[in-house]
């Protein structure tokens, strides 16, 4: 019986001793992360050592990477999306993602075009820009990027390499600060395809004195690069959970110095962990920007900190202006779905209102044109095909669209009890809920199926033309997407209310990238590749949209771009046209608009919604993020466009 | 003679074993439906945008196909391969190319060995401790008391365990952080407290997930162990209760303990996905998930490989270790 005395302490005493443990180990130095200051006026540290009020701290978009210490932007498995773009590199020309426009960076100004054919282009450096060593950025660094990715094309593998070496024919230097470079065909979208398109560029220049002496640039890591950015490296982690960043001191030598000056004198990007430990890191505020958190988590967050915010006020409270758009992607080669009365049925039969509150609890904004409705894309496109849209009939007479779509998401939220002063009223009804969707009509989606000789079985569900039994596969993200998921399943529940029998498939990300390009493979999937257009130049995503990127029906050969499977002479003949035209000209708008038109008349592609950026901001430390009142710039940190944000931010009064 | 003959047999059977592993981990993959080229170009026509050209998408496809050594017939393939598993050369990941896939696995595989051999243990001692007490006294009330610890851990899902953990020590006590920070550089005496304290609740998590099922399985054994008959032969000696309970239940009940112990230690090469997942914890689980999402061929071979090459030899080791616990084994019994 002693014994077991004994042996009972001896197991108290070793619980005590690990809890004990953990009091001793704890760092006492620095003030816990998240606290504003320690008793005393200290001033709170993070813990990576950094004064927590000169830290901005972002979620990584990446979560953890494999090869944290790789910072080699000529490679595949650099570590591209915690701070490699938007800190420490500089590109010919940037974008404004506030208005979609391009404007010079490392370049002085725009490129000088030299010949009619538009294929010759001198481009002018601005003089005075350095590398964090110290160096100026020179014509010699754009001319040997140049000739590593031509002298060196197999074997880096970054995508960009291929992209510009299949896009410029020849090049020669004119000067220390100048630069021809010749294309293979007429290069409209030279701008962007030197310098960015939306979040990044096909283009890193590299420093020719620190790549020159590398033996193998496939093997070299570049762990702690030269930037040409406003910060540098300062440490990461080893295992890929962070990295931190610190501001040049010679930040006005960068390439980003006309901007200003950064306000955080650090960036530390670190993965929080799974979505629950992140939403309780940001309650105590230990961060100050999430990526992609879930509207259920953002609301647990604002319910426990105050100074949780979204990126609207009211209704649907998240940043809608992404480049890309929830769509459903069809195998318009495989019957039934070759028949436009199918997809058009499919189309009806879609309950979006329904979908978007199930899902997404109504914060999601219709967009009916192949492509999200934003700021940038909606006069180009959007506000002049409303009233073709409106006059849009099928082959029955048939008008398919619901121009009140915003006032209907109202109204349905509203009897479902949601606050009012949490909805838009007036014009931002339309801003926040998209200028219109199609009508959910299964009566008229069961007319076109019985147009094509599909008809209802005795179990409710369609059949095949010639009665035998149809089950329609929708492919969807795993949890590796969770909102796209959630989505999936609410289309799923939408299509078999109206009468198709679903098979909802979940998917891996690997598995998911083979099925959108095989058409063997394809049935329907939940997707958003073929949807991205962030600006007039819609050519830029469905440049591939060409017969020759067509495949046979049952072939597991791989298709390029043709996503949709378009199988459209007018669409490829404006889309050959659109891609030798100027495209500040209205007739490469107009051009656009026809590939539109074309698209929805036949239904080809299901655009539903622009993809909403859930990206919460935590303003105890920071204040003056891009907000829907002042949109100056989209709200992501994984975009090179976080630049403006670094400049635009303000320290918290404390 | 008897005992070598028993040696040799363990050994074939150990590299039989795996030579077949070893070669359904080539051919395993290859059956997945996605494959890591589609993937790296999926990721790129989804970026926004930036889609390349049909000529630069087809350089690209056939490039990375050269690189990653994907061409070829699938003889020549799997040569190639056995040759490289021969030398622990599993080539580069496909997802982080060029970074070799033996370095990505040697820098996880200490966080996780470091963890998981540790609360296993932990789980294994205290679990196994207190089902023998609370199965050797087994008509005490406290006894039963030390059960219902285990009854009430066992079947809590290890999701919830986590959260719960992290709420109370993290959120509300604020006594550990809710996301490690481990921090470069060379060891030192700050840098292992800094590992220490922020291991403490994964590892915590892990020992109170771990131990329920020794508690259950400890006292289950224990209570048939102390009415065998020479257990009451030794009560009649006039033995004392702890040399019972040490000597004759402990020693005899722990065989299948053993085992379970030692298979558990085989397996921790696959990882604590869900600690890693919960914690941000760095190790092998994450890295075998994402591999097998991405079709990342190589550091699945990789990581799969060191997981079967580590369960068989805790099995070898178990089988030679066995004659040492049962003397049935030895003696041919």
């Amino acid at each position: 019986m002693a014994s077991t005395h004994r042996m009972l302490r001896l197991l108290l005493l070793l619980s005590f001793v690990l809890s004990m443990m953990a009091g001793c180990a704890a760092p006492a130095a620095a003030p816990a992360p998240g606290e504003a200051a320690a008793p005393g006026g200290e001033v709170a540290m993070t813990e990576v050592g950094t004064p927590r009020n000169e830290t901005l701290i972002v979620q990584t978009f990446d979560g953890k990477t494999n090869a944290p210490d790789n910072m080699n932007p000529l490679m595949s498995g650099y570590s591209i999306w915690r701070g490699f773009r938007e800190l420490a590199w500089g590109y010919l020309w940037e974008m404004d993602t506030a208005t979609g426009q391009s404007y010079p960076e490392l370049a002085a100004e725009l490129p000088t075009v030299l010949n009619d054919e538009y294929t010759q282009f001198e481009i002018k450096l601005k003089p005075g820009t350095y590398w964090s060593d110290g160096v100026e950025l020179t014509a010699d660094d754009v001319i040997y990027t140049l000739d590593t990715y031509f002298n060196n094309k197999d074997k880096l593998t970054y995508w960009g390499v291929s992209a510009i070496t299949n896009y410029v024919k020849s090049y020669e230097k004119v000067d220390d600060y100048t630069v021809r470079i010749e294309t293979v065909k007429p290069a409209y979208d030279f701008v962007t395809t030197l310098g960015v398109y939306t979040w990044g560029s096909a283009f890193n220049i590299v420093p020719k004195h620190v790549f020159e002496k590398v033996e193998d640039l496939a093997a070299f890591k570049n762990e702690y690069p030269v930037t040409l950015g406003a910060y540098t490296l300062k440490s990461y982690d080893p295992n890929g959970q962070w990295h931190l960043w610190e501001r040049r001191e010679d930040w006005d030598r960068s390439a980003t110095a006309p901007l200003g000056e950064p306000a955080a004198k650090y960036v530390f990007y670190k993965n929080f962990g799974d979505e629950q430990t992140r939403t309780l890191a940001f309650i105590k505020n230990e961060y100050d920007v999430d990526t992609f958190m879930s509207p259920d988590s953002i609301a647990a967050a604002q319910a426990q900190n105050p100074n949780v915010h979204t990126f609207a006020a009211s209704l649907p409270y998240h940043d809608m202006g992404d480049a890309c758009s929830y769509g459903i992607i069809m195998n318009n080669l495989k019957a039934p779905l070759d028949k436009p009365e199918v997809r058009w049925a499919l189309a009806l039969s879609l309950d979006l209102p329904n979908v978007g509150t199930n899902s997404m609890s109504g914060q999601f904004k219709g967009s009916a044109l192949p492509m999200p409705d934003t700021q940038i894309t909606r006069p180009a496109f959007f506000e002049p095909l409303q009233e073709w849209l409106n006059e849009l009939t099928l082959a029955d007479g048939y008008k398919p669209y619901n121009p009140n779509f915003g006032a209907d998401m109202v109204t349905k939220l509203t009897e479902m009890g949601m606050d009012p002063a949490q909805l838009p009223t007036g014009d931002a009804v339309t801003d926040n809920y998209g200028l219109g969707w199609w009508k959910a009509d299964p009566v008229e989606a069961e007319k076109l199926m019985n147009s094509v000789g599909m008809f209802k079985g005795a179990d409710g569900f369609y059949t095949m033309p010639d009665g035998s039994p149809w089950t329609l596969e929708l492919v969807i993200p795993s949890d590796w997407n969770k909102v796209m998921q959630r989505v999936g399943f609410s289309i799923a529940d939408s299509w078999t209310k109206a009468g198709f029998k679903v098979n909802a498939r979940q998917v891996d990300n690997g598995e998911f990238g083979t099925v959108q390009s095989t058409n063997s493979l394809l049935q329907t999937m939940v997707n958003w590749t073929t949807s991205c257009v962030f600006n007039t130049n819609f050519v830029n995503n469905w440049r591939s949209w060409t017969a020759e990127n067509l495949k046979p029906v049952d072939s597991s050969e791989q298709v390029i771009g043709n996503l949709n499977r378009i199988d459209n002479q007018v669409i490829f003949d404006k889309i050959a046209e659109a891609s030798a035209m100027d495209m500040s000209q209205p007739e490469f708008l107009a051009a656009g608009q026809d590939v539109i038109k074309e698209t929805i008349q036949n239904m080809y592609y299901i655009n539903m919604m622009n993809i909403p950026t859930t990206i919460p901001t935590n303003e105890t430390y920071w204040t003056n993020f891009p907000k829907q009142e002042n949109p100056y710039a989209v709200p992501y940190t994984w975009w090179s466009s976080f630049k403006k944000i670094l400049t635009n931010i303000e320290p918290a009064a404390q | 003679m008897k005992l070598l003959q028993y040696i040799i047999q363990r050994f074939v059977m150990y590299f039989l074993v795996l030579f077949i592993g070893i070669t359904i981990t080539f051919f395993l993959p290859r059956l997945m439906p996605s494959d890591p080229i589609n993937n790296y170009i999926s990721q790129v026509q989804a970026r926004a945008g930036q889609s390349l050209s049909t000529e630069a998408t087809q350089q690209l496809r056939d490039q990375l196909a050269e690189l990653y050594g994907l061409k070829g017939d699938l003889f020549t393939q799997y040569t190639s391969y056995l040759a490289r598993v021969a030398r622990f050369d599993f080539g580069p990941s496909f997802t982080y190319y060029p970074e070799p896939v033996i370095d990505i696995l040697m820098d996880a595989l200490p966080w996780t060995a470091g963890l998981l051999i540790t609360t296993t243990l932990l789980a294994w001692l205290i679990g196994n401790s207190i089902g023998l007490i609370a199965g050797y006294f087994n008509k005490r009330r406290w006894a039963g008391a030390l059960e219902v610890v285990g009854i009430i851990l066992y079947p809590i899902p290890y999701y919830i365990l986590a959260l719960v953990v992290i709420l109370i020590f993290a959120y509300w006590l604020a006594l550990f952080p809710l996301s490690p920070t481990f921090l470069p550089g060379p060891m030192s005496w700050s840098k292992t407290v800094s590992i220490l304290y922020n291991s403490f609740l994964p590892a915590l998590t892990l020992v109170l997930a771990g131990f329920g099922w020794n508690v259950l399985a400890m006292k289950a054994l224990a209570v048939a162990t102390k009415e065998d008959a020479y257990v009451q032969f030794a009560r009649l000696k006039g033995t004392t209760d702890r040399t019972r309970m040490t000597n004759y239940v402990f020693r005899n009940a722990m065989l299948p303990q053993i085992t379970a112990l030692v298979l558990s230690l085989g397996f921790i090469f696959n990882g604590a996905i869900q600690t890693e997942v919960i914690f941000s914890y760095p190790g092998i689980g994450m890295t075998m998930r994402a591999a097998a999402g991405n079709g990342d061929y190589n550091l699945l071979y990789g990581s799969i490989i060191l997981t079967i090459i580590s369960v068989a030899t805790a099995a070898l080791v178990l089988d030679l270790i066995y004659p040492l616990f049962d003397p049935r084994i030895r003696l041919g019994g």
